[in-house]
């Protein structure tokens, strides 16, 4: 598992983090594995527009449903296709290839303030 | 929180441990999928300690549990099971059991952990002139069950020969580990298995021989995780979800677990027989869902897009390959008919099926 590099993690277990002037963000490690087996990952569509704080997608494990939150107010510009057909690939790992959405934001710099680096959450969760 | 006495050996085997009615239970140790394809090829062993031993002796033992449920226990052989539920005035269900004649004038009974002092109350409320002796011995012992095709090998392997194993719904006491052990051959997983009582002192001791001998059968821990997605597959209820004081037996489908025509009087007979008679304002479905999305206890259901009902458990069935659920409806539907499932402002389809999701291999009474 490699942990991106300016990785910028919430409180409720969302990261964020930018690439190419987009902002690409999903779960850590920690929520996954809280979760258990992952089964069904639900994303909203391109285009749609979202503040900080706001649900954005759902993700169900065999046991319980979860809500997605936006760790940064931000657009949709893309949504990983390939694990809402595989869902369980996030168990093997949920950084990577496996970021959730990618959003455009103009915002990220007022809005990551009470974001944490990915030590600082390790920290904070164990 | 309470804990089990095998709780410092969940911790060992790496437990992830949550809330259950008051318990700290092991909700899954490898993974659940993991844990339930287990069971069903292989076995599994779980703590189910929280569960509640009371005892009923006394004379009037029969008389006395003939009153208290719609099933009919003078049929009950020595060392015989029988599901049953405790019935209020309004025939709801206070809760599902097991009980077991261990000899004339002497019964066990099952009954669930979050439930055990709703049942003792209620036992003791209704003892009346009754010459009897209930005994809630839930503190003393400890509930191993041993599920899966593979189970009757690894009770073998742990010294009970399979010729002096107790048959499908048979309880018997058995010496091992120095000490006379309740075993009975039920379950809560639609496998053959047994489910082991023990006293706490010996619990652990009993875990770790069990986990020992069955080794070679690919024996693995299983937590409260796959227990609830092996009980959905075989359409078993779950005390809070499928059952509750305002079900009656008739709603949630367990008809078969009543005797229909009991002479003797029980608590709730009115409404039972009125229900038999003339049909229940709610029914039990099983349903499979149209895609991916799982149907969770307390969603609404919809027919035609009206609200017609709700969810009592939904999840994923490893074992059948879709999302399958159970839920409530005031509408008579049929197999293959489609529901609906108001699923986080979304309504997603489903299709009435049979509540025999798999093929059980627990029969055989």
């Amino acid at each position: 598992m490699t942990v991106h590099e300016n990785i910028l993690c919430s409180k409720s277990h969302e990261y964020v983090y930018e690439e190419n002037g987009n902002y690409n963000i999903g779960l850590t490690d920690y929520a996954i594995e809280q979760l258990g087996d992952i089964v069904f990952v639900e994303l909203p569509e391109i285009g749609t527009s979202y503040t900080k704080g706001e649900i954005f997608g759902t993700i169900e494990s065999v046991k319980a449903a979860s809500e997605i939150y936006m760790p940064i107010s931000g657009t949709v510009t893309a949504i990983n296709e390939e694990l809402i057909e595989k869902p369980e690939l996030l168990n093997e790992s949920s950084f990577e290839d496996a970021w959730l959405i990618k959003v455009s934001s103009n915002t990220f710099d007022e809005d990551n303030k009470d974001l944490i680096d990915y030590d600082t959450y390790k920290e904070e969760v164990e | 929180m309470a804990k089990t006495s095998l709780y410092n050996a969940h911790i060992k085997a790496g437990a992830k441990m949550v809330d259950f009615a008051g318990w700290e239970m092991p909700v899954q140790y490898k993974g659940i999928i993991e844990e339930h394809n287990n069971v069903r090829n292989n076995a599994g062993l779980f703590d189910v300690s929280h569960m509640g031993e009371i005892f009923v002796s006394g004379e009037d033992s029969l008389k006395y549990l003939q009153m208290l449920v719609p099933q009919n226990i003078e049929k009950l052989i020595d060392k015989k099971a029988i599901y049953c539920q405790f019935t209020n005035q309004n025939g709801g269900i206070i809760d599902d059991l097991f009980i077991y004649k261990l000899e004339d004038n002497h019964y066990l009974l099952i009954v669930n952990a979050s439930r055990i002092n709703d049942d003792y109350n209620w036992m003791i409320k209704n003892i009346n002139n009754f010459n009897v002796n209930v005994e809630n011995k839930s503190d003393i012992y400890s509930m191993l069950a041993l599920q899966g095709p593979k189970a009757a090998d690894i009770l073998e392997a742990a010294g009970i020969k399979k010729e002096y194993q107790p048959h499908t719904m048979y309880i018997k006491e058995i010496k091992l580990l120095n000490d006379n052990i309740l075993i009975s051959r039920t379950g809560y997983t639609g496998e053959d298995g047994f489910e082991i009582i023990v006293k706490n002192e010996k619990a652990e001791e009993l875990w770790n021989l069990l986990l020992e001998k069955g080794k070679p059968f690919n024996i693995m821990p299983v937590g409260l995780g796959a227990r609830d997605t092996l009980r959905l597959e075989a359409a078993m209820s779950l005390y809070g979800n499928e059952l509750d004081e305002n079900t009656t037996p008739v709603e949630a489908g367990l008809v078969w677990s009543l005797d229909k025509n009991k002479t003797e009087n029980y608590i709730g007979k009115d409404v039972i027989f009125n229900q038999l008679q003339n049909g229940a304002p709610k029914k039990l479905i099983g349903f499979k869902m149209q895609d991916r999305a799982i149907a969770r206890h307390g969603y609404d259901i919809y027919i035609n897009n009206e609200k017609s009902g709700y969810v009592t458990s939904g999840c994923v069935a490893p074992s059948i390959g879709c999302n399958i659920g159970l839920g409530y409806i005031d509408k008579k539907l049929n197999i293959n008919d489609t529901i609906q499932i108001m699923i986080r402002g979304r309504l997603f389809n489903a299709v009435i099926t049979s509540k025999n999701f798999i093929k059980k291999h627990n029969k055989g009474n």
